[in-house]
């Protein structure tokens, strides 16, 4: 009997600890999209026009240009092969120019690499990067991450130039979860043979849609004869036939399946990282911006016990306040300086030279003193001189 | 490659005495060791220098302190920090009880409350009593921690005015109070002559108290709501969960930093224009409170005005609250990303963290705008806030009539200005997880509670520091743990000095802050641990730590054998060839010998 005690208690115990380190409800914040087109030159025209399409639907459904990282090589936009410069469409019936409104572009040119990419993935940035060039998700992020380009088995090629390979990727995504930088991730990859890249990958919480198997090719939608080159893949194509019908306040889900034959190529979807099923997932989890709101219920009267005017336009209350609290603080600090230990040696001369700064600030009007000073030693000068 | 190897001129052998002597297989001199030597030597010196290559090549690693690492991750998981608090209670007027009695019956009270659990952040509680008698005889426990000086607090004419006064003068009765370890929160029960209702106070120090009349009668009562005042609101800051720490109420950045972001937002100037005086508020009324969040993050304020900023969700025409009216469904909808460039921060670096704090003014178009609650109520704050973000503040302007030509410039008066700022005050304490209502109700009755201009009451002040305590370390131990195993595992990358200096220095900062933790000193603990989180976090965001650029043995080997592979063929080759003509010379000499022996 002790023992049937024993071991139901151990099982508890178990139970108990295993929910309590597994039970990660952190809310959603907010969402982030990572927007990366790995190509450049004028023939891939259709790679940068699939990712400003991407980028113009997440603006449209809510998410902030803070809150996206676009990576392009932008050279078709002013490239000399334009027929219509400054505008990139990405159908031939140049209905949306993609370029036209506020587009913000993070890393551009040469910028886009695979170590950019992988910093901005880790977050491991020189110290003097700005704040709309990192990915300052927290631990209640859902990420959005779509690339686009060339690609082959277990690579993506990035600008002609070097390769991205799917343990890299793996590995970052991995680094990602240890410092919680995402609660969610959707990779979508439309390159040749994209379910290869997404071989690797462990961490839980992500959710990859590829274009194609391994040994498929993506094909390109349609050739726009007045600009010579394809404009849209169509793996991006039907997924943004998709997202034109929806808005801000839509509930669709997740759950969308490609037609092979329209394709011309099988989509994969790897959900055995994702909990939640596909349907019951919406299209905001990741596509829109959902901020949860609490409502404030009360005001904080901190202020309703004096009389207001006098609190902000004379000085002298705030003045006497100030000095309590510098006593105050001076008498913990006593109280405390016993028993808790404090790194600070004290100069003399540091001390003194604090002194003598804390009197020069106490003087009300420096620029007299200047003056004086000057007219002072000036006269001191023709003194000295006309003795000499 | 010839052999060449002195053998006499095999016409001046002496006839008759020795054997004609077989070049192939004897010499009759003993063969030099000169040629040996010399390849031998060669070869040996490309081995004796080949530590010093390795030892060059060596990718240069600076040796973290894993062990300590991995100590302090295990101390964080299984033993929670816990502070000493002392508790104090004073019951004033009661004649015919026990203090010691009474201490236990407190502390019965306590552990019930707390339950079994000891969460990371909670007291260790040490409970005295000081009992005094209505002729003002005072009988308290033994190791008495405070020297209260019995009679100062009258039976008769305490309570009477203003909270407020009241909250100062028991101030001065404990300010000599500093014995023990830890803060020490104290509850006056006062139990009077003539009939009162029992009002229960909680202040903006570290006291509270209970006055009413009858009460040494309803014993069990008072002893309940002591107890409740010791855990629910000393102890847990008035939050129901005092379990688990949620980062989403702990809106520090990673470096110790926090941004506050205050944003005007005219959404049409065409009908008014408002302007503020944030200077003299920053001033004023923001800096107490920041200068009291010290310990717990480094926090600036900065402020902007916008114009053109519309919301982007819709209100609707209420008849009978003759207002506009929005509603909390649609909340989430209401900041208009696309329009409001709230995150123009330039002070701002990567790691800090902004909170948004905005201030609405509707348009002509919607004026006044007014936010439903879900029971058909009107708020009364007009404002709402998304954890971790920030808050919204809707203001209407005093009259929506507009002037038909040109648009009014206004400057929003100062007594507006500080309500608003009283609404901020309360989103702000909403981000970090308090309640800013005036009572607190719980079972056994409701106590009030005094704001103070700093925005934080002492007591909610320690609180903060504890959790935030407890959230870092945490974080600093997990930061530091995947750190060592990122770096373990891959043998061949690059680790600064600086890395292995902030590592060190973040343990460090972890040691103090459990040291100051277990010693009392909250607010010292809240810096250094906050410290030991920022310098955990530069070490693991390193920007050298990238494996791209790190050296596999292939590129090592790719790199250097060009170099010494052809050369180190050649002199070994020479040395064993030596070697072999060595043995093959030293055997035909061995060979002559014993056939000369022979002979």
């Amino acid at each position: 009997k002790k023992k049937m005690k024993n071991l139901t208690l151990v099982v508890m115990l178990l139970c108990y600890s295993f929910a309590s380190s597994s039970g990660d409800t952190t809310i959603h914040t907010n969402n982030w999209a990572v927007l990366v087109c790995t190509s450049r030159f004028w023939f891939n025209y259709r790679h940068m026009a699939n990712t400003l399409s991407l980028y113009r639907t997440v603006k449209r459904l809510g998410i902030p240009d803070e809150r996206i990282i676009l990576m392009l090589a932008d050279d078709m936009a002013c490239n000399s092969r334009n027929q219509y410069p400054a505008q990139v469409f990405n159908n031939e019936n140049h209905q949306i120019n993609l370029y036209g409104d506020n587009v913000e572009v993070d890393y551009r040119g040469y910028e886009v690499t695979v170590e950019n990419f992988l910093r901005v993935l880790t977050g491991r940035h020189e110290n003097a990067v700005p704040r709309s060039k990192r990915l300052l998700s927290d631990e209640g992020s859902h990420i959005l991450l779509y690339m686009t380009g060339h690609g082959g088995d277990e690579f993506l090629k990035f600008q002609d130039a070097e390769e991205l390979q799917s343990h890299d990727l793996a590995d970052a995504v991995k680094q990602m979860k240890e410092k919680r930088r995402f609660k969610e991730l959707l990779i979508m990859v439309d390159t040749c043979q994209a379910a290869t890249l997404f071989n690797q990958l462990q961490s839980p919480g992500v959710l990859a849609i590829g274009s194609s198997l391994k040994g498929e090719n993506s094909y390109s939608h349609h050739l726009d004869s007045d600009i010579g080159v394809s404009v849209v893949d169509r793996f991006t194509y039907y997924t943004l036939a998709f997202f034109e019908r929806l808005n801000i306040y839509d509930n669709a889900s997740l759950n969308r399946s490609y037609d092979p034959r329209q394709l011309m190529s099988t989509a994969y979807y790897r959900t055995d990282l994702y909990q939640p099923h596909l349907s019951e997932v919406p299209v905001t989890n990741f596509f829109g911006s959902v901020m949860e709101t609490v409502h404030t219920d009360s005001a904080y009267h901190a202020f309703s016990n004096r009389i207001s005017n006098s609190k902000i336009k004379s000085d002298t209350p705030f003045n006497q306040l100030s000095e309590q609290d510098v006593k105050e603080d001076l008498r913990n600090t006593h109280n405390q300086n016993d028993e808790l230990k404090t790194e600070k040696q004290k100069c003399p001369y540091s001390e003194m030279r604090a002194d003598l700064h804390e009197k020069l600030k106490k003087i009300e009007n420096v620029d007299t003193m200047v003056n004086l000073s000057i007219a002072v030693m000036i006269l001191v000068v023709m003194v000295s001189s006309s003795l000499l | 490659m010839e052999e060449t190897s002195d053998h006499p001129n095999p016409t001046t052998d002496t006839p008759g005495t020795t054997p004609e002597p077989d070049l192939k297989t004897m010499r009759s001199s003993k063969p030099g060791l000169k040629r040996l030597l010399i390849t031998t030597t060669v070869l040996f010196s490309f081995l004796s220098g080949l530590p010093f290559l390795w030892k060059s090549v060596e990718i240069y690693r600076s040796q973290l302190p894993f062990h300590d690492i991995d100590s302090l991750s295990d101390q964080v998981k299984s033993a929670p920090l816990r502070f000493p608090c002392t508790f104090h209670a004073v019951f004033v007027g009661f004649g015919s009880n026990d203090p010691d009695q009474l201490r236990s019956e407190i502390q019965d009270g306590v552990n019930q409350l707390t339950g079994e659990s000891s969460q990371c952040g909670s007291c260790n509680v040490s409970i005295s009593v000081t009992v005094q008698s209505p002729d003002e005889l005072c009988s308290e426990t033994f190791p008495s921690t405070c020297s209260y000086r019995c009679g100062v607090i009258k039976r008769d004419s305490f309570g009477r005015g203003l909270d407020d006064a009241v909250d100062e003068s028991l101030d001065d009765v404990f300010s000599g109070c500093s014995g023990g370890i830890g803060k020490m929160y104290s509850v006056v029960v006062v139990n009077k002559e003539n009939g009162d209702e029992v009002k229960a106070v909680v202040g903006k120090r570290r006291h509270a108290w209970i006055v009413g009349s009858g009460l040494e009668e309803r014993f069990g009562e008072v002893v309940g709501r002591v107890s409740e005042v010791f855990v629910k609101v000393f102890m847990n800051g008035g939050r129901e969960e005092g379990d688990s720490i949620r980062g989403e109420f702990m809106p520090v950045g990673s470096d110790g930093r926090l941004v506050l972001s205050f944003s005007l937002l005219n959404s049409n100037p065409r009908d008014w224009i408002y302007d503020w005086d944030f200077q003299r508020i920053d001033e004023a009324l923001l800096a107490p409170v920041t200068k009291a969040l010290a310990p717990i993050a480094n926090i600036s304020v900065e402020s902007q005005v916008l114009y053109h900023t519309p919301k982007s969700s819709f209100s609707s025409w209420d008849e009978k609250l003759q207002s506009y009216i929005f509603r909390t469904s649609d909340l989430p909808f209401f900041v208009n990303s696309n329009e409001w460039h709230l995150d123009t921060s330039a002070g701002a670096s990567g790691r800090s963290k902004i909170l948004q704090f905005v201030v609405y003014i509707p348009s002509g178009k919607e004026c006044p705008l007014h936010l439903q609650l879900p029971n058909e109520e009107i708020s009364k704050t007009n404002g709402f806030i998304s954890p971790m973000w920030g808050g919204v503040i809707v203001w209407n302007p005093r009259s929506c009539d507009k002037d038909s030509e040109s648009p009014s410039t206004n400057t929003i008066s100062p007594q507006d200005l500080e309500k608003i700022v009283e609404v901020f005050l309360g989103q702000f304490r909403q981000l970090f997880g308090f309640k800013s209502e005036a009572t607190y109700t719980r079972e056994l009755g409701s106590y009030k509670i005094l704001p103070s201009e700093r925005g934080f009451t002492k007591w909610e002040l320690d609180v903060l520091s504890r959790k935030h305590t407890c959230f870092n370390l945490h974080s600093c131990a997990t930061t530091l743990g995947s750190l060592s195993r990122l770096v373990q595992s891959l043998p061949r990358m690059i680790i600064k000095d600086e890395i292995g200096e902030q590592v060190k220095y973040s343990l460090k900062a972890a040691k103090l802050a459990q040291s100051n933790a277990s010693l009392g000193g909250y607010s010292s603990s809240a810096s250094s641990s906050r410290e030991a989180r920022s310098l955990a976090e530069n070490a693991f965001f390193h920007p050298s730590i990238m494996s791209v650029s790190y050296f596999s043995y292939e590129h090592c080997f790719a790199v250097y054998s060009p170099f010494f592979l052809p050369v180190a063929g050649h002199v070994v080759l020479a040395a064993l060839r030596e070697w072999r003509r060595y043995k093959q010379e030293k055997a035909k000499y061995l060979t002559w010998l014993t056939r000369k022996q022979a002979a």
